[in-house]
């Protein structure tokens, strides 16, 4: 790979790692082909009629019910995975990409050249952020390429789920940026490979597992309620697309419950209210309209604790070096 | 007076609680010298070094080098590590366009091949294949293709062979004669830089212990053995002294004339530096030269 367009210390971070930019970018590439290949081959090849049971019509593409079907179930499974990216990135910076030169006391050198160590940090880290934006973006639009049809339709492609969620808005970009910072950070402060990706992997899939479970509580829940009708008591009226947090039933007097605790008769462990006959239904949802907001509140705690971490970098390169 | 490529006054540098790399060390070095900075392993050498080379900050106590704080002599100064670091998978041809991309404006290109090619390296050979004695060469061709006022070289010579440290000890003081540049070495072998060097630092237990031109040093010291108990050298410091025989050898520094019955004679360079290692306690000495101006209006 020829460089010819980039100087200074940028021309050092590419150099140093071009067999990982190479393989990253072989690895895009695969993924854009097959996804784009199966986008294809989804319009192109018919969808199996007859029954799958008796025979094995399904199996028509690839031992799959159809080329729609494995191209559904591959978005499914790369949208999950795409949560392995920030960890990824941050693993890769916090270690081969920092530590490493910390530990190897390659440090000596690159902080003795006619440039400050804080240019040398600037640099390492917007060479880093900015090919873990590209590599985001790359990744989530090769997921948009793929599921556009199926996204806030099929069930393991709602909008709310992991992965399809941070996948498709911004908070995406915004781990990667953040698992670059931290990488750094953990890196410089651990200085040694090993134990800073172990490190660092751990606090960002940490991370991004406790967001995933706090980013619903950034936006109050709307609750529907509603009456039961005679052959079922769940919920049948509220908007398409909601994504529920809680549903049960209420009696008369209004008290929620659940009817699996409380029904026939109430279950040892579980409150239940005296007064057990089923009037209606409730629901506790967020409809699809908060999409937006959780995806920004998120995103910008992100940015806020991605610019501290920066900060606490060169804090803590300042102490290494005059 | 010259200019001065290292001013300290009360550095000190501590790793830890407990562990005092340097304490409170004032000297200063003059600019244009080739200086050896020697002592025992651990004494502090590399400490001083690194510290001038802008890493690390000092606990207490001012540096400056060339005139500035280490930070923004940065630029004039090249550093070569003790374990001579370079990035393992970069090809020496790579190493020397990473001294280019990092040193712009100031980078010879020229000097850097020119001390490569002395061992006839493989450009497109990759560091982590080289041997030691060729990847100090990479490292020196790094320092010296930087065109620095001052080198700071961590025992430079470790890894070489005779034959190959000679060569590559001419390279270096040729290029540094040629230009003026001021050379400061480390060594725990005492011998190893007595040749080139023309200044000396001696550090032992993180103190500067003896500073100034090897002549002058040398002058000042004298070796004298005589039939006569210690206390005869009375007005003169006394570094060391030893029964032998019916008398005394002592390395002493003379205020004046000495007595009648005392063997004078001046002491070799090694000779000098052990007595000052065995004798911890012996005062401090700089040459004039050496010594740092009263303090400046700078602080830690």
């Amino acid at each position: 790979m020829s460089l010819p367009t980039l100087r200074g210390p940028r021309w050092v971070d590419i150099r140093l790692h071009r067999t990982t930019l190479w393989t990253s970018g072989a690895a895009l590439l695969a993924a854009l082909v097959y996804t784009g290949w199966l986008r294809w081959a989804a319009d192109a090849y018919p969808e199996p009629v007859g029954d799958c049971l008796a025979d094995k019509s399904c199996e028509t593409f690839l031992g799959f019910a159809s080329a729609r079907e494995l191209l559904y179930a591959s978005m499914e499974n790369g949208a999950l995975a795409l949560l392995l990216l920030p960890v990824l990135i941050g693993a890769f910076v916090a270690g081969p990409y920092i530590a490493r030169e910390m530990e190897s006391g390659v440090y000596a050198l690159s902080w003795t050249q006619s440039i400050s160590p804080a240019r040398w940090l600037a640099s390492r880290l917007t060479t880093a952020a900015a090919i873990a934006l590209g590599v985001t973006l790359v990744l989530m639009g090769a997921l948009r390429l793929g599921a556009s049809k199926a996204l806030g339709h099929r069930a393991n492609l709602h909008w709310a789920d992991r992965g399809v969620y941070e996948a498709t808005g911004p908070t995406l970009v915004a781990y990667s940026l953040f698992a670059v910072a931290l990488g750094t950070l953990i890196g410089f402060v651990v200085r040694r490979t090993l134990p800073a990706m172990a490190a660092t992997g751990l606090v960002t899939g940490l991370l991004l597992w406790g967001m995933g479970n706090v980013r619903w509580r950034l936006a109050p829940v709307r609750t529907a309620t509603g009456p039961v009708s005679a052959d079922h008591s769940f919920p049948d009226q509220y908007p398409a697309g909601s994504f529920s947090m809680d549903q049960g039933v209420t009696n008369a007097a209004g008290d929620r419950f659940y009817v699996g605790q409380c029904l026939p008769k109430p279950q040892p462990g579980f409150s239940c209210p005296d007064d057990t006959e089923v009037t209606g239904w409730y629901m506790q949802y967020h409809p699809r309209s908060h999409f937006w907001h959780t995806q920004l509140m998120e995103t910008g705690i992100l940015l806020a604790l991605t610019a501290a971490v920066v900060y606490a970098a060169f804090r803590v390169l300042r102490r290494r070096a005059a | 007076m010259t200019g001065t490529a290292i001013e300290a006054h009360a550095l000190s540098k501590q790793y830890g609680r407990h562990r005092h790399a340097l304490r409170d060390c004032t000297f200063r070095l003059p600019e244009g010298r080739v200086c050896a900075v020697v002592g025992p392993n651990g004494a502090g050498k590399s400490t001083l070094l690194a510290l001038a080379a802008g890493l690390g900050r000092p606990s207490a106590g001012t540096l400056t080098v060339l005139g500035a704080g280490p930070a923004e002599a940065r630029a004039r100064v090249a550093y070569v590590a003790q374990d001579k670091p370079l990035h393992p998978r970069l090809s020496v041809a790579d190493t020397l366009r990473l001294g280019a991309e990092l040193n712009v404006g100031r980078w010879d290109m020229a000097a850097a091949e020119r001390v490569v090619a002395g061992a006839g390296l493989d450009m497109a050979a990759r560091v982590r294949t080289l041997s030691g004695g060729q990847r100090t060469r990479v490292a020196l061709a790094l320092a010296l293709g930087k065109r620095a006022e001052l080198l700071l070289l961590d025992e430079p010579m470790a890894d070489l062979d005779p034959l190959a440290r000679h060569q590559l000890m001419g390279t270096l003081m040729a290029e540094a004669a040629e230009h003026g540049t001021t050379v400061v070495m480390s060594s725990h072998i005492v011998g190893e830089l007595a040749e080139a060097c023309d200044h000396l630092l001696l550090v032992s237990d993180g103190r500067v212990r003896l500073g100034g031109g090897i002549d002058d040093l040398l002058t000042a010291h004298a070796l004298v053995t005589g039939a006569h108990p210690v206390a005869g050298l009375a007005p003169h410091t006394v570094v060391e002294s030893r029964a032998t025989g019916r008398g005394v050898t002592a390395l002493i520094r003379p205020e004046g004339p000495l007595g009648d019955g005392w063997d004078v004679e001046e002491p070799s360079l090694e000779e000098l530096l052990l007595a000052h290692l065995r004798s911890p306690d012996a005062p401090v000495l700089l040459t004039p030269g050496t010594t740092a101006r009263p303090a400046q209006g700078v602080t830690a």
